[in-house]
């Protein structure tokens, strides 16, 4: 998911392009679900690309962003991540679910329907 | 996948993830443009877009790519040909907009004016 590949970039170097145009080339720092960033040793440039600044830590609202590039890398090295965290997740899962799923299965259905007929 | 942006960029990538806001990770992207009967592309790599930049995306048919009638050029040769048109395109836009709004009452568009 998007949201969460930008959280598996941290500490990586991405390209942001603002809406005007502006781009800022730096390390992300954090992010949250509303695309806000910090990044560091960050190099603005202006949309017409004939201004610089070095700036050491910055952050950018996420309304503002039009779009980031990230490294190719980061894709795979992202996935690798996501699947190990999944087996680790369902591995530790698994041991306790046995007992609880049918008592789990019940409401959950039963919830479901009532919804279905309120549509 | 073709996604057109909001500032009139076209973008040709495989689209790997989408959200409920439509943002998109596209991997491998490229980006595409036109001028005559050439066009050029730039490879970009991996994007995250931020779903309300998107005007934009559909799935590109792989046959007919192979028999488009445009000759391809490079990029950098390409490229003040299509920033002309774009201005041009520009004057255009904001002559007719200024009548519309004068003569005819259509209100402005809010300064955030759309590329595409």
């Amino acid at each position: 998911l998007p949201l969460s590949l930008l959280n598996a970039a941290q500490n990586k170097p991405m390209l942001v392009e603002l809406k005007n145009g502006e781009t800022f080339n730096g390390h992300l720092v954090n992010c949250d679900n509303f695309m806000n960033i910090t990044l560091r040793e960050v190099y603005q440039t202006n949309a017409e690309g004939d201004r610089f600044w070095k700036v050491k830590e910055c952050y950018i609202r996420g309304s503002t962003i039009k779009y980031l590039r990230v490294p190719d890398t980061l894709l795979d090295a992202v996935k690798e991540e996501q699947t190990r965290a999944r087996e680790a997740g369902k591995s530790a899962r698994g041991s306790h679910i046995s007992g609880r799923g049918g008592a789990r299965g019940g409401p959950i259905r039963g919830g479901a329907r009532g919804r279905g007929r309120g549509m | 996948m073709l996604v057109v942006l909001r500032d009139g960029r076209k973008l040709h990538g495989v689209l790997r993830s989408y959200d409920q806001f439509a943002n998109l990770v596209l991997e491998d992207t490229v980006e595409r443009i036109y001028s005559g009967n050439a066009f050029a592309e730039k490879w970009c790599g991996l994007f995250l877009i931020r779903g309300e930049n998107v005007v934009l995306l559909g799935e590109v048919d792989l046959d007919q790519e192979d028999d488009i009638p445009l000759r391809q050029v490079d990029y950098h040769l390409l490229d003040p040909y299509h920033r002309q048109e774009i201005a041009t395109k520009k004057v255009n836009d904001e002559a007719k907009a200024k009548i519309l709004y004068e003569q005819k009452g259509f209100c402005k568009e809010g300064g955030e004016g759309d590329g595409y």
